[in-house]
Parts: C-alpha cells; structure tokens; sequence
C-alpha cells in the first residue's frame, strides 16, 4: 500500500472520530462552556499586580521627608495623608484605606532637635505580615535618624549595580499573566482524558480490532488516534489563546509549542486509554499521570526558578515556552532549549503511548 | 420511596465501593492532598520576601537576620552564587557580608554595602529588605535612634498559608466523595444493565436515587472531616463544623445526582465534569491568593459552604456567624431537588425503555 493510500485511511479514521464527537451534542455544548469559563475566569483576575504598601500617615512639619517616601513606584510605598491621628486609627480599624497607619508626633522635629526621646505610634491591622511590621518600625526609625542628620553607617552603590536583571518595577507579572500558562495547560490536559475515553471505548468494543480485516494496518489506527487527540487539544487551546489575547508575541512559537504540548498529551491519553480496563479506571488512571504533568504549570504562578526536580518534568518545556513568549517575550533562540527539551520529551511520551496501544490492540 | 430497599441498595454499594478506583480514591484522598500540598506545594508557595546572605566573616547581622520572623533567609557560599539567584528571582535580595563589615561598622568606616536586588521582585519585597537590612546595620553600629516606636496591633492575625490551602483540600474530599462517586456509580450501574434489571426487584428508581445520595453524603462528610483533621483544622466549634460540613456533604452529593443522572454514559459524565468542575472548584483559589478581588468567589455556589467550613475550622466561627451563608448553601440544595427530580424521572423512563 502505497503512502498516500495510509495517509487516506488514517485521515478516513479521523474524520470518523471526530464525525463521532459532533453528533455528540452533549459534548459539543458543553465543551465550548468550559472554554467560555476558562476565559470568563482569566479576564476576571486582576491586570496588575500590587506591589506597593499602602501607608497612611499623619504629620506635621515632616512634608519634605514624607513626599521623599513615597516617591514613585519603586519606593515601594503608596502614603496617604490624615488630618489626626484619630482618624488614621479609625482608618487602620476600618482596613479599608489603609491596613498601615504611622502617626508621628507633632513635636517630633522639636525633640530630635534637642536630642529628647519621642514616641511615633504605628497602627498595624493584625492581618500585617511580620515582616512588613519589621519594616515599618525601622522605616520610621530610619526617617529620624535622617531628621537627626545621623549619616548611614555604611556606603551605598549606586541604583544601577543594586537591580540585578530585567528591572520590572510598575510592570510586574499579574495574577492573569500567571494563569495564563495554568489554563492553555489545562485545556491540553483535559483533552488527553478526553482521547484516553476514545481509546478506552474503542479497546473495549474491540473496534480496534475490528480493523484488522479491513485495509488499515494497527499503525494507520495508532496515527488516528495521535491525530485526532492532537487535533481536539490543540484546536481547543488555540481557540483559548486567541480568546485570552495571547498570541501577539511571536505567534508561530507559541502555537508550536502548545502543538508539542498537544502531541505530548496525546501520548499520555494513548497511555491511559490502553491502561483501562473501561472508561472511569482509563479516567483514573490518567490523573496519575495528569497530577505530576500539571505540577510545572503551578510552578509557574510563582517566583524564581523552579526546582530541579519540577524541571525534569515532561510538561516544564512546554510551560515555560508559554511563560517565556506571553511574559517575558522570547523568541525562537531564548526558547531554543525549552522548546528542544519539550520536543523530546514529546518524542518519549508519543512514542510510549503508541508502543503501549499497540500492544494493547494486538493483544485483543 | 422505600427506605428499607434504599439502605440495602446503600449498603450494597458500600460493600462493592472498595472495588471502584474511584470509591479508593476518595477514601486515599485526604492523605494524598494532604501529604502533596503541604510538602511538595508547600515549597512553591513563597510569599515571604526572600533574602540570601554570604557572610564571610561571622557577622552578628546574619544571626540577627535569621530571628526576623516572615523573611525567608539563605545562607549562600559565595557571592557569585548569590547573584544568579538573585537575578533568576530564587531570591528577592542578597546581601555579601565582607570579613570585618561589622567591625568596620561599628569603626564608622561606612564600609560599602553589597546589596542587590532581583528586577523581578516586587517593590515592597525591595523596600522591607532594604530597610530591614539596614536597621540590622544600625544595631551593629549600637546607635540609639531617636524615637522610641510603639506598634499598635487591630484585628485579627493573618492565616498561614497552610491555613489558606484548607478549603482546597476540602473541597477536593467533598467534590470526589459527594460528586465523583454517586455519579460514577450510577452511571456504571446504567451502562452495566444492573439499574435495568433493577426493574424486575422492588427497588424503584429514587430508592436507588435515594441510596446514591446517601452514599455520597455520608463519604463526603467523613472524608472532609478526616481531610480537616489531618490538617488540624477542627476549630473550637464542633457542632457547628458538623453542620456545615453536612450542608456542604448535601450540596456536593446532591450534584454528584445531578451529574449521574443527567449523563446518559460516562463519556457524557466526563464532559459534564470536565466543563463544570472548574465552576465548583473556583472559590478555592481565592482563599491562597488574599488579595484577588474576594467577591468573585461569591459566584460560585460551593463559596456558600466551603466559606462557612473555612469559617468555622480555621477562624474559630459560631453557627450564627455563618447561619445566613449557609441558609443560602441549603437554598442551592432546596432549588436542586426539582431538578434532581426530573433527571431522575427521566432516567427511569430511559432505563425502562431500554
């Protein structure tokens, strides 16, 4: 049989799964809800992320030292500014405002001046972590020392050598920036039980290998199924990058790399649709491997590099692909070795899921 | 409905429940999640400012710095080391200590000050390492400032993260418990024929409806309980935890129904779950980031009792603190019940004309 010939009977295959997943209206209503409430969800979360501290302070005769504060954004602190230190009490008891309050005494100047000790009261909703009670307490004895024209005790580098890489002061990654990676994972992993439950359905009415008296050879039946998985996960999470507006860096690398991701999720759904003996052991089985897939993604809602071991995780190439071109804005060379290192492990898991299906279908 | 062919049904399906992956599940659960979120995810989550450290000569600044509660600190062995953690955001500042910085301090040398932080770090992380760090240098130095502060705390503490993990984990218990396994069940039972050969037996449709959900409540209900106790998250109010937990154990057993008699096979099921799962699932992940805009979780119906739970286990809340959120959780329940009742006429006209 001739290349052409398997290429019409795999294609001859795929149509016929995805003709079955159509006339599945169940499945074709609310497989575009769960779109729509992916999307719902990330166009909830906030834009921006907050990284100043909001102070409330009340002074007098300090105007100069206060505005010096809170100075841009990269001072880190957001002051505003009470007419009594009642008010700013209330303000702090309100939590509304504010959750930090700083009233200095009105003769402060006066006793840093003549060398007498004075008390500044800082109001702390409980809710305040430690570390910012910390600070606050010696911002405040930091601002009179200054006041007491007492010098730093130690010599400052200049701004330049104290910010080591990208400064993103104002422009921090936001809660929808973080989830981004999560949801477009999500979606390619859910598809994988998806496929999983075909596979499954199929091995169990012995479909499969029902075919063996037709044209199509185990191989053509096995490419099928590849593609059709890699078809409904893909489409799904292109449909979900276009709806969340992420396609706008480098396009092409972004949609190879959730095509990587979809081929990658393919496999495993091969793997756990063989592995079942009916569809909810198949749907168990393939969160076993769903739990460890996902954990690069969560990693990556929060700082710094992840560890080493998340690194090895199949899914990591993939994910940090995402993060990469949505967040920071790389291109084809800077995602070189993710992208390299999610081919591969693509390679693995495809190769894993058509070796373990193949020897489900033979063994039927 | 008969309640005496509803029990048997019940204890039918307890007895054959250990032979379903899904009915282990639920059971294995608590301790898994538990286990995973608390080590593995534990890890992840990060939300003090990070500061690392080279001291290369013994400074009284790195003991000090390590007695500061809510900054995670690291000792790190070199200052090149240092630096790539610092710009691969690992750590939100570092800080190289000089042999003899303290005595050069303490001098009034002003020696240079090796301080630098991550562009990736927030702000406010840079300003409390900041003058964190330099509070600790003026201890050294031994000046005395010239104001006395007086920190006046209103409020109530903040929840550690572990606390804010919580209702994920209960959630989790009561979704697998109360949905999964009442819908997987009854499902299973359809495709198998048994609920059609049911037919032929006293046992009516809502007898076997009944049972279902009896199954899920009472496995939810233990398993979110033993989920709260393996994270010593009881509270000072058991009975009225036992009430929301029972409210919440009705809620999710009452849509694991839904779900199981709504899908006509488990492919169906499993749409259905996969679609509408992430709706219950929301209100969780509002509890681990605070500061997300918090009235978006009152969308979400599981909000009305795992806040109640969450209230009650880890704030120490009365039952008539969270009466009103659980009076709407019970309107959810009440408004369920004619939906449950036409899926499961349904259902029963489909099976009899199989």
């Amino acid at each position: 049989m001739t290349p052409r010939a398997h290429l019409g009977i795999i294609g001859a295959i795929v149509a016929k799964d995805l003709r079955e997943f159509s006339r599945d209206r169940f499945w074709m209503i609310m497989t575009p809800f769960a779109l729509v409430i992916y999307i719902a969800l990330f166009w909830l979360l906030p834009a921006t992320t907050e990284e100043t501290i909001k102070v409330g302070v009340y002074q007098r005769g300090l105007d100069a030292v206060i505005a010096q504060l809170g100075e841009g954004q990269g001072s880190g602190l957001d002051i505003v500014e009470f007419e009594s230190p009642g008010a700013l009490e209330e303000a702090v008891t309100a939590g509304e405002s504010v959750s930090i309050g700083i009233a200095f005494p009105d003769d402060l100047l006066e006793a840093v001046a003549y060398g007498r000790q004075s008390t500044v009261t800082v109001f702390v909703d409980a809710a305040v972590p430690n570390e910012i009670r910390t600070a606050m307490q010696a911002l405040v004895r930091e601002v009179t020392f200054e006041l007491a024209g007492v010098g730093l005790p130690v010599t400052q580098p200049s701004q330049e050598l104290v910010v080591l890489g990208e400064d993103r002061i104002g422009r921090q990654v936001s809660p929808r920036e973080e989830m981004r990676p999560l949801l477009v994972f999500f979606v390619l992993l859910v598809e994988s039980l998806a496929l999983a439950g075909l596979v499954a359905v199929e091995v169990q009415a012995r479909t499969a290998k029902a075919i063996a008296v037709t044209p199509a050879t185990v191989a053509d039946l096995l490419a099928a199924k590849g593609v059709t998985g890699t078809l409904l996960a893909f489409g799904q999470a292109v449909i979900l990058l276009v709806a969340i507006a992420s396609l706008g860096n480098e396009p092409l690398l972004l949609l190879t790399a959730v095509l990587v991701g979809a081929v990658m999720m393919s496999g495993v759904g091969m793997i756990a649709g063989s592995a079942g003996r009916d569809f909810m052991t198949t749907l168990f089985t393939s969160i076993v491997f769903i739990v460890p897939l996902a954990i690069p993604a969560f990693a990556a809602l929060f700082p710094g590099a992840a560890s080493a071991w998340v690194q090895v995780l199949p899914t990591y190439g993939v994910v940090q692909t995402i993060v990469g071109v949505t967040v920071y804005g790389f291109d084809w060379a800077e995602s070189a070795a993710y992208l390299g290192m999610a081919a591969a492990w693509c390679c693995v898991l495809f190769g894993a899921g058509w070796f373990a299906l193949r020897r489900r279908v033979e063994a039927l | 409905m008969n309640p005496f062919l509803a029990l048997r049904v019940f204890l039918k399906d307890l007895r054959l429940g250990p032979r379903s992956p899904i009915f282990l599940w639920a059971v294995v659960f608590p301790v898994v999640g538990t286990l995973v979120v608390q080590l593995v995810f534990g890890s992840l989550f990060a939300p003090k400012p990070r500061l690392g450290i080279v001291d290369e000569g013994a400074s009284a600044i790195t003991a000090a710095a390590g007695e500061i509660d809510g900054i995670e600190l690291s000792i790190v062995a070199s200052a090149d080391e240092l630096t790539h953690l610092v710009r691969d955001h690992n750590l939100d500042a570092g800080l190289v200590l000089a042999a003899g910085f303290d005595d050069q301090v303490r001098a009034g040398e002003r020696p240079p000050l090796q301080f630098f932080v991550s562009g990736e770090s927030l702000a406010s992380n840079r300003l409390i390492l900041a003058v964190t760090t330099l509070d600790l240098v003026r201890a050294v130095e031994g000046s005395t400032p010239p104001v006395e502060v007086d920190v006046v705390s209103i409020g109530a503490p903040q929840l550690p993260l572990a606390a804010r993990l919580t209702p994920m984990l209960v959630l989790f218990a009561l979704l697998i418990a109360g949905v999964f396994v009442p819908a997987f069940s009854l499902v299973q039972e359809r495709e198998s024929g048994t609920l059609t050969a049911m037919l032929v037996t006293p046992v009516r449709g809502t007898d076997v409806l009944a049972a279902k959900a009896v199954l899920g409540f009472v496995l939810a209900f233990v398993m979110a309980l033993v989920t709260l106790w393996l994270n010593d998250a009881l509270g000072l109010e058991p009975a009225a935890l036992l009430v929301a937990i029972a409210v919440g154990a009705l809620m999710l057993a009452e849509l694991g129904l839904i779900y199981g008699t709504a899908a006509k096979d488990a492919k169906i099921l499993f749409t259905l779950m996969k679609s509408l799962n992430i709706v219950l699932f929301a209100p969780v992940v509002f509890y681990i980031f605070p500061d997300w805009p918090q009235w978006i979780a009152q969308l979400f119906p599981t909000y009305w009792v795992i806040n109640p739970i969450f209230e009650i286990a880890i704030n120490d809340a009365s039952l008539a603190d969270v009466a009103w959120q659980l009076g709407i959780a019970l309107a959810i329940c009440a408004a369920a019940i004619p939906v449950i009742a036409v899926l499961g006429r349904r259902l029963q006209g489909r099976v009899a004309a199989a």
